[in-house]
């Protein structure tokens, strides 16, 4: 759901085409395999759905597998997708959403293990619909023909909040979408220039903080228990090193696995990679998760998405998703 | 010329930044903005403290202020290469004109794609943005201080019989090299600015980075600290590079500030 923008995945585009032109060339950096050891870059973005991945290589889930794994995480989400396909990063986290439209403009993606989930409880979520403590908007209904804040047009955001206005019984045509980075959104919530925003954490719980109300757990009314973002990688790394590959999803699901078990840890390890204050920290909604990509629900993310029109033709999760 | 030598000049060139801190401490404080998005002054200085305690922000000035020195370096060898072979050759000079035009507009951030595609979040992707902004900043100076050159001086020195090294040594070079430092001055601060931005918007290493973590994170006192050191990179830059402008240039008139008779 992040910071993924249209000029990426075109990027993507021409990463792939050059990445075919250039096969001969052999990975450069995931090559280092002197006494067994792979080196793997991951391109994430520093924020709090990652956290497994970090705490997973203090807790040395990497290196028993032989890898040793180096996070490259940016303001810019933008440069994953065509930073894995071009093999700068080995594996990469993105949001499904992301990775679907991907899917469908043919660029070589694979996801290779689950990344973050809704925690399914509504009004307990790491990411929801939230409003001025003095707005007149009660329930998602409401929010037809309002402007709301979304990180990046014509992705998951848009998808599940036009989803909760739908169910709620309102006209999601009609909605004002906003583009807008996160952190820019509890200012702009409070300044009256959107009438609501779709906030994730940490930025969920300044608004909320700040007197602000939820009016729709989007992740909750789009899907039970919905998948939101994959690690993926590219499918010649796929081909070239299936080992590799295998070994770092049994990495990733162990961290995964570790992460959702002990959720104090994973408040700790995020002072190793955000500047979050404590706080917040000790405040902040955690996301779940699940070792496995829960398919149902992407399905689902993929038929809203494909109704609005996100997809320019349905994205084909045989070939997506592991 | 400069303050520095009319007296009463700290207190003066102090009292501008004072007078912001001041401000920025009595807004919040007053209310007139919210302390959430702009703490006042004290808080912010409170978070550069305990930045600056960090290592970790000091290797991220270390990160910035290399990518902007070696993009720096790079764009005007380049720029002032380029712009004495171009300069001094009027056909040169017309093929390329209308290219020059085109190209130094381009907005250096619309080559992150393309930056992101070749380097991906290392330091190249920097360096390129840094270079392409900052090389164009140098060359268009370097043409008009060769076009600056006075025909009577080139045409003396070609009568003497001057080799086209002696008169780039001693009749282009003394002319046009106000026009280098004026790149080169101009070049340094789009230096900084491009690679803050390439760090903030591609998550290279560097003070952009931490910028951007912090906004993520919402420490919002943090990101304004950060802000006020690549501010604060600014001035010094600025200040080193007009301080080593009047040095190597002592003699010449623009520094003297005598008129030639």
């Amino acid at each position: 759901m992040r910071r993924r923008s249209l000029a990426g995945l075109t990027l993507a585009l021409v990463a792939g085409t050059v990445g075919a032109c250039s096969s001969d060339e052999d990975s450069g950096s995931s090559g280092g395999s002197s006494d067994g050891v792979d080196n793997v870059t991951v391109g994430v973005i520093p924020i709090v759905d990652v956290a497994p991945i970090y705490l997973g290589q203090a807790k040395g889930f990497f290196t028993a597998r032989n890898i040793a794994v180096t996070m490259e995480a940016g303001q810019g989400g933008a440069a994953i997708v065509p930073g894995v396909v071009s093999n700068q990063f080995q594996f990469g986290f993105s949001n499904l959403t992301s990775l679907m439209i991907a899917q469908t403009k043919n660029v070589p993606v694979k996801a290779v293990a689950a990344g973050v989930a809704s925690t399914g409880v509504r009004g307990r979520d790491f990411g929801a619909l939230v409003v001025r403590a003095d707005s007149p908007i009660r329930t998602a209904k409401d929010l037809a023909g309002k402007k709301i804040s979304v990180n990046t047009l014509k992705n998951i955001g848009d998808t599940v909040t036009r989803e909760s206005v739908r169910r709620a019984g309102g006209d999601p045509s009609r909605i004002e979408f906003v583009e807008m980075p996160f952190p820019a959104m509890p200012a702009a919530l409070a300044g009256g220039q959107v009438d609501a925003a779709w906030a994730v954490e940490p930025q969920l719980t300044t608004i909320k903080a700040a007197g602000g109300r939820e009016v729709a757990s989007t992740f909750v009314d789009a899907a039970p228990n919905l998948t939101i973002a994959a690690y993926f990688t590219s499918q010649k790394l796929l081909a070239d090193k299936p080992g590799l590959v295998k070994r770092f999803t049994e990495a990733i699901d162990e961290s995964l696995a570790y992460a959702d078990a002990h959720p104090d840890e994973v408040r700790q390890i995020l002072t190793s990679y955000t500047k979050i204050d404590d706080g917040l920290r000790a405040k902040l909604v955690l996301p779940k998760w699940p070792t496995q990509i829960n398919r149902a629900s992407v399905q689902k993310i993929a038929e809203l998405g494909t109704t609005d029109g996100i997809f320019t033709t349905a994205p084909d999760l045989d070939k997506l998703l592991p | 010329m400069t303050t520095a030598r009319r007296g009463h000049p700290v207190p003066l060139a102090l009292a501008g930044p004072a007078g912001l801190l001041l401000i920025v401490e009595a807004l919040p404080r007053l209310g007139l903005v919210d302390a959430r998005y702009l703490p006042p002054a004290s808080r912010i200085a409170t978070a550069l403290a305990a930045e600056a305690a960090t290592p970790a922000f000091w290797q991220a000035v270390a990160d910035t202020l290399y990518a902007w020195a070696t993009g720096l370096l790079i764009a005007v060898v380049a720029g002032v290469l380029a712009g004495l072979v171009i300069g001094s050759a009027p056909v040169l000079r017309a093929l390329t004109a209308s290219t020059v035009e085109f190209l130094r507009p381009i907005p250096s951030v619309a080559l992150i794609p393309v930056a992101v595609l070749l380097y991906g979040t290392e330091l190249g992707s920097t360096l390129l943005l840094v270079c392409y902004a900052a090389f164009w900043q140098v060359l268009v100076q370097v043409l008009y201080g060769v076009a600056d050159v006075d025909p009577v001086a080139e045409e003396t020195a070609r009568s003497f019989r001057f080799s086209a090294w002696g008169r780039v040594r001693h009749v282009l070079w003394p002319t046009a090299l106000p026009y280098v430092f004026t790149g080169i001055r101009l070049a340094a601060s789009v230096a900084l600015v491009l690679a803050v931005t390439a760090e903030l918007v591609i998550g290279a290493p560097g003070l952009g980075r931490e910028i951007a973590t912090a906004q993520n994170s919402d420490a919002v006192p943090t990101m304004y600290a950060l802000i006020v050191v690549t501010g604060a990179l600014g001035v010094v830059i600025n200040l080193l590079t007009r301080t080593g402008e009047r040095r190597l240039l002592a003699w010449h008139q623009s520094v003297r500030g005598e008129v030639a008779v």
